[in-house]
C-alpha cells in the first residue's frame, strides 16, 4: 500500500500537526508505505488556468515547480490523503494550490460518469481518496460541504473509493485514533 | 452617500475571462443604478503587498461585493480561497461594516450547472463566517462558450444569462435577495451536453495542433 499525504495546514501547522502525527502512527502500525508533502513549505504557484498541461505539455503543467512532483506522487499512489483545516466547508489555500495544478492527471476530453459529464482519465488507475479535515467545533454545514467536496473530487479524479471525516479541536488522542482507524478501513485496498 | 460595488474576479486568464464578462455585466447595471464601481483582479492583487491590502480594504468597505470565479476542481480557485481566508481573518479581528452584501457568480467547464453547487455552498458559508449578508449565488455550466467576451457579443445563446444577471443586479440595487427564479434562469443550459462535449473535444484537438502536440495528447508522463 503506497500512500501520499497532502498536508494543507497553514503557517504554523495548527491542530493538523497532531492529526498528522496520529495518522502517520496508524499507517506505520499497518505497515503501509507513506510519503508526506508539507505544502506550506513548498513553493507552488497558483494555477494560471491556461490549460497548457492538456495541450502544450500533455500530462504535465507547463510551470516547472514542485507541483510536478506532487502530481506524479498522486498518480503512483494507492491511497491519497488530504489533511486540511476545513475552510468554509472546503480546503485550505495550501492544499488547493496543488490540487488546482493536478488536473494534468486527467484528459481534456469528456465522458459521461454517473449521469454527468466529466473528464476522461489519462491513466489506467487512480488512488483511493481520503479527506480528513479539522474544525474548531462541530458545524453541520461545514461538515456536509466538506464530505460532498471529497465525493465530487473522487468522481472527477476517478478515485475507485473515497471517505471523508472531520476531527475537532479538543478531541482526545484516543478519539482521533478511532476516527482515523475507521476512515482508513473504509478506503483500505484489499 | 453614493453606494459602492466591488467586483472581485477570481480567474487568472488573460486578456479576458468568462468570470470577468459575467461579473462586469452586473457591475455595469449597478453603475446605471448610481453605484460607484470598482473591479479588482484577484491574481493581480496578490502580486504586491500594497495591492493586496487595497483589495482587502475595498472588500471591507464596499456595500456590495460581487465575487465571480471559474470552478477549479469542484470548488474555488486557490487564490480565491486565499483571499476569502484573509478577508475572514481581517473581519474577525474587527467590526465589519454593517449590511455588506455578497453575490457569488461561478461558471464551470462542464455543461451541467449543478456541478457548481459545492462552490456556491462554500461561498455561502464564507458569507456566514465573515459576516456578509448573502445576496445569493448564480451558477452556469458551459462557461467556455462565452470565452471571456462581452455577453452582448454572444448572441441569443446567452439571452437568458443576460436576463438573469440584470435581475440579480436589480435585486442588489433594491437590497433584496436574488430571487430563486433568477437562479434557475441563470442555470439553464446554454446547449445540449452532447453538443458541448463534441465541440469541446474538437476545440482541444485544434489547440493541440497549434502547439504541435496532437499525437501526444494522451501522454502519461507520471506512469513510471
Amino acid at each position: 500500500m503506497k500512500i501520499t499525504i497532502l498536508d494543507g495546514a497553514g503557517s504554523d501547522g495548527g491542530t493538523l500537526a497532531a492529526l498528522h502525527a496520529s495518522l502517520v502512527a496508524e499507517l506505520d502500525a499497518r505497515g503501509w508505505e507513506h510519503r508526506s508533502f508539507i505544502l506550506r513549505e513548498m513553493d507552488v504557484k497558483p494555477c494560471r488556468g491556461c490549460f497548457g498541461c492538456w495541450v502544450q505539455t500533455p500530462g504535465m503543467c507547463i510551470v516547472d515547480d514542485a507541483s510536478r512532483e506532487v502530481s506524479r506522487a498522486i498518480v503512483q499512489s494507492d491511497l491519497l490523503i488530504y489533511l486540511t483545516p476545513v475552510t468554509f466547508g472546503g480546503y485550505s489555500y495550501e492544499l488547493k494550490k496543488v490540487l488546482d495544478r493536478s488536473i494534468c492527471n486527467i484528459l481534456p476530453f469528456f465522458k459521461m460518469v454517473k449521469g454527468e459529464i466529466h473528464h476522461v482519465p489519462r491513466y489506467e488507475r487512480y488512488p483511493r481518496l481520503l479527506g480528513v479535515g479539522t474544525l474548531p467545533q462541530p458545524d453541520a454545514e461545514s461538515e456536509r460541504i466538506f464530505t460532498t467536496l471529497i465525493e465530487r473530487n473522487a468522481i472527477n479524479m476517478h478515485c475507485p473509493a473515497h471517505a471523508a471525516g472531520v476531527v475537532f479541536d479538543g478531541e482526545g488522542p484516543e478519539q482521533v485514533e478511532r476516527k482515523l482507524h475507521t476512515l482508513l478501513t473504509a478506503v483500505e485496498v484489499t | 452617500m453614493q453606494k459602492k460595488a466591488l467586483l472581485l474576479v477570481g480567474s487568472a486568464r488573460r486578456p479576458r475571462s468568462t468570470s470577468e464578462s459575467l461579473g462586469s455585466h452586473v457591475l455595469e447595471r449597478l453603475k446605471t443604478q448610481g453605484f460607484d464601481t470598482e473591479v479588482i483582479l484577484i491574481h493581480r492583487a496578490h502580486r504586491s503587498e500594497e495591492q493586496h491590502a487595497a483589495m482587502l480594504d475595498a472588500a471591507n468597505h464596499a456595500d456590495v461585493v460581487v465575487l465571480a470565479f471559474p470552478l477549479y476542481v469542484d470548488c474555488l480557485p486557490a487564490l480565491v480561497t486565499k483571499t476569502l481566508e484573509q478577508l475572514a481573518t481581517s473581519r474577525r479581528a474587527g467590526t465589519p461594516k454593517a449590511g455588506q452584501r455578497l453575490l457569488a457568480i461561478v461558471n464551470c467547464g462542464f455543461p451541467e450547472t449543478s456541478q457548481n453547487e459545492t462552490a456556491l455552498a462554500i461561498c455561502h458559508q464564507f458569507a456566514r463566517e465573515a459576516r456578509f449578508e448573502w445576496a445569493g449565488g448564480l451558477a452556469m455550466g458551459a462557461g467556455a462558450a462565452i470565452d471571456g467576451l462581452p455577453l452582448e457579443e454572444r448572441g441569443g445563446m446567452v439571452r437568458h444569462v443576460i436576463a438573469a444577471l440584470d435581475a440579480a443586479a436589480a435585486a442588489l440595487a433594491a437590497g433584496t435577495p436574488v430571487p430563486q427564479e433568477t437562479v434557475a434562469l441563470m442555470g439553464r443550459p446554454l446547449m445540449p451536453s452532447w453538443t458541448y462535449s463534441l465541440f469541446g473535444g474538437i476545440g482541444w484537438r485544434m489547440q493541440a495542433r497549434r502547439h504541435g502536440t496532437q499525437k501526444r495528447l494522451y501522454d502519461r508522463p507520471f506512469a513510471e
